[in-house]
């Protein structure tokens, strides 16, 4: 158990590229953060930074009331989970969850007795004399996150790890991770790209772009109430419809649900947002707009259907609950609920 | 690759038994020679096969000085050995020191160190062997076994090769070290010498080869008898002495040269090929 705080961080590597932007960030007690966000935008750095694998060119980090920035990975009591494992390819199972321990000076039968233990957590037990090549990718992934538990850390930092999986075996071992911290209570910090992983393990979610966090917060409230334009767009799959609204020209902003929208940004190009599965078929005179169907993506449970309206630049995707069968080329009146209505300003954020 | 071509097995099998039989004649004429008297070498054509005297003539290479040389066999196969072992270990210490320095390690000069290193591929023992003479004479290493070991010890192309092998360690491997508390020791003891396994067996069959088969050199710092090595006496017996070459001796001396060469090459073997069935993934 411990709290994690991140103060004005700022990495620089050496070729002088900034990837950090300063982030600040508040990590409670057993907390599970997520973050996600477009390749490159400095997960892994972010990471590998708390970790003590990159050093921080600026800013601080805080376990606890410690300040770590110049301790060694091993000093600051943290246990790292690699995308693509890094087990120790010439050591049993069993030698890779103990070798933290046994670097620690602790005794034999201590150290035999804590890999049993979360051996047997993870089911891992018949396991403990193989060596990695031996084993499946899901034990493998397994046997990554013993290593990590085993010597019980006061934070966990997970970098993808369950991109190297299956589908089926990566919701399995979601789950089972999602347990796993809830159960232990240590603090985690988890980067991934997926969004369901995001949504469904996250206490909090951090979405970060260009190395800056644009918004933190409980998945849904990401989801319900995004803080800039960006985080609309990438969180929700299909992603948000964002509508650029020039005031005079699209019929669009005539209609009474945004007429009402705070005057000011109006006057310049704004954004309006509705998620695809928000929009609704409603008869014209209450409609945002009429869509011309293009293509329709049956996916049974629901529908996506791609199109584009008179006015509006941007392809719209609706989602339409079941079965619908729709010609190419049918024509759609689609409405929303003011509530899931979003507008944003020209730089993008929230009014 | 199978072909179905009765004529072409035929032809290749020839071929191979044709290579191995001009491979293993001489070694089969100094088995034979070597058990003969050298009246019966020199009074009749070259024996095919063994004669009576072959206990007689290794246990008198083995135990006394040998006439020419001046040593045993015995002495002579010791010297060998401690030069090759020497070699070949001090070889595979440096060499991977150096790359784990120059892979692993960021510092200033790091890129220069390496190209140092590279460079002196270029530069085989003959090319430096005046000024090594020099240095070796001034510190008193004439006739022992620095003097014969230490020149020999740097090795580029071991060095080189090491640096391709942890080039492909992935850098995640010593991140969790890192964050597992091994520090650099550690780390080249725990994690990147076992996985060098491989390496390491056929690296010590390539430079004990290359340390047993030394003759300039050797020859060259060593004036006391006491410290001739084996190849370098065979030279020495097959020219030397006053009259007579006494082929039987020179003959079981070549096949004693040959044994410890074969031992190494057969242990090592298995461990190399059980390394590399090992260390994959
Ligand atoms: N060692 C390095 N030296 C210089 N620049 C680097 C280094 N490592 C990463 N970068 C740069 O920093 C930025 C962030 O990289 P990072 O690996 O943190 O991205 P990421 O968010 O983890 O992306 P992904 O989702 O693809 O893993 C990238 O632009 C990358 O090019
Ligand atoms: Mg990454």
């Amino acid at each position: 158990m411990a709290t994690l705080t991140l103060n004005a961080l700022k990495k620089r590597y050496p070729n002088g590229h900034l990837t950090l932007h300063g982030i600040d960030l508040k990590v409670a007690h057993g907390e599970l953060i997520v973050i996600v966000g477009p390749s490159g935008c400095g997960k892994s750095t972010l990471l590998r930074s708390i970790a003590g694998l990159e050093s921080i060119t600026e800013g601080d980090l805080w376990i606890d009331d410690t300040r770590v920035n110049d301790k060694e990975p091993a000093q600051r009591d943290i246990a790292m989970v690699f995308q693509n494992y890094a087990l120790y390819p010439h050591m049993t199972v069993f030698d890779n969850m103990a070798y933290a321990l046994k670097n620690r000076g602790i005794p034999k039968q201590e150290c035999e007795q804590k890999v049993r233990e979360t051996a047997k957590l993870l089911g891992l037990e018949e396991l403990l004399e193989r060596r990695p090549r031996q084993l499946s990718g899901g034990q493998r992934q397994r046997v990554a996150m013993g290593r990590a538990i085993v010597r019980s850390p006061k934070v966990f930092l997970f970098d993808e790890p369950l991109s190297n999986l299956d589908a089926a075996l990566r919701v399995q071992m979601r789950l089972e991770i999602r347990r796993l911290l809830k159960r232990l209570g240590t603090t985690a910090i988890y980067v991934t790209h997926d969004q369901v992983e995001a949504m469904t393990l996250a206490d909090r979610l951090v979405v970060m772009n260009g190395g800056q966090v644009e918004q933190v917060g409980a998945p849904l409230e990401l989801y319900s109430r995004p803080a800039t334009r960006f985080v609309a767009r990438f969180i929700g799959s299909p992603s948000m419809n964002l509508i650029t609204l020039e005031a005079t020209t699209s019929p669009l902003a005539k209609h009474p649900l945004v007429r009402d929208m705070p005057a000011e940004p109006m006057e310049k190009a704004a954004t309006l947002g509705i998620r695809p599965e928000h929009l609704r078929i409603t008869d014209p005179l209450q409609a945002l707009f009429r869509l011309e169907v293009e293509m329709v993506e049956p996916l049974g449970a629901d529908t996506l259907v791609y199109g584009h309206a008179a006015g509006i630049a941007e392809q719209i995707v609706v989602r339409l609950d079941g079965i619908h069968p729709l010609e190419e080329s049918a024509q759609l009146y689609l409405g929303a609920e003011r509530e899931n209505l979003h507008f944003f300003d020209v730089e993008g954020r929230r009014v | 690759m199978r072909y179905r071509r009765p004529g072409l097995d035929v032809f290749s099998h020839l071929l191979l038994i044709l290579a191995v039989i001009a491979f293993l004649f001489p070694v089969w004429m100094a088995l034979t020679a070597a058990t003969h008297s050298r009246t019966d070498l020199y009074t009749s054509i070259a024996p095919l096969w063994f004669g009576s005297e072959g206990l007689h003539n290794f246990i008198s290479v083995l135990t006394e000085p040998i006439p020419g040389v001046g040593a045993s066999a015995s002495t002579m196969l010791l010297n060998s050995l401690v030069m090759s072992l020497g070699i070949a270990f001090g070889k595979i210490a440096i060499s991977m020191l150096a790359a784990y320095a120059v892979v692993f390690f960021r510092f200033p000069g790091r890129a220069l160190c390496f190209w140092l290193i590279f460079m002196t591929l270029m530069l085989p023992v003959e090319v430096r062997i005046v000024p090594t003479y020099q240095v070796v004479a001034d510190l008193h290493m004439l006739n022992s076994y620095p003097g014969m070991i230490l020149p020999l010890m740097a090795s580029a192309t071991a060095t080189f090769l090491f640096r391709q092998f942890f080039l492909t360690v992935p850098p995640e491997l010593l991140e969790a070290a890192r964050v597992d508390g091994a520090g650099p020791w550690k780390f080249l003891w725990d994690i990147l010498l076992p996985l060098s396994k491989t390496n390491i067996a056929a690296l010590f069959v390539i430079m004990f080869l290359y340390g047993w088969n030394q003759y300039l050199w050797p020859l060259m710092i060593t004036t006391d008898q006491s410290w001739t090595t084996v190849v370098v006496s065979l030279k020495q017996l097959a020219s030397a002495s006053d009259a007579l070459v006494p082929w039987q001796l020179v003959t079981a001396m070549a096949l004693l040269a040959l044994i410890p060469p074969v031992v190494v090459i057969i242990v090592m073997q298995r461990y190399f090929v059980k390394g590399l069935v090992d260390s994959e993934k």
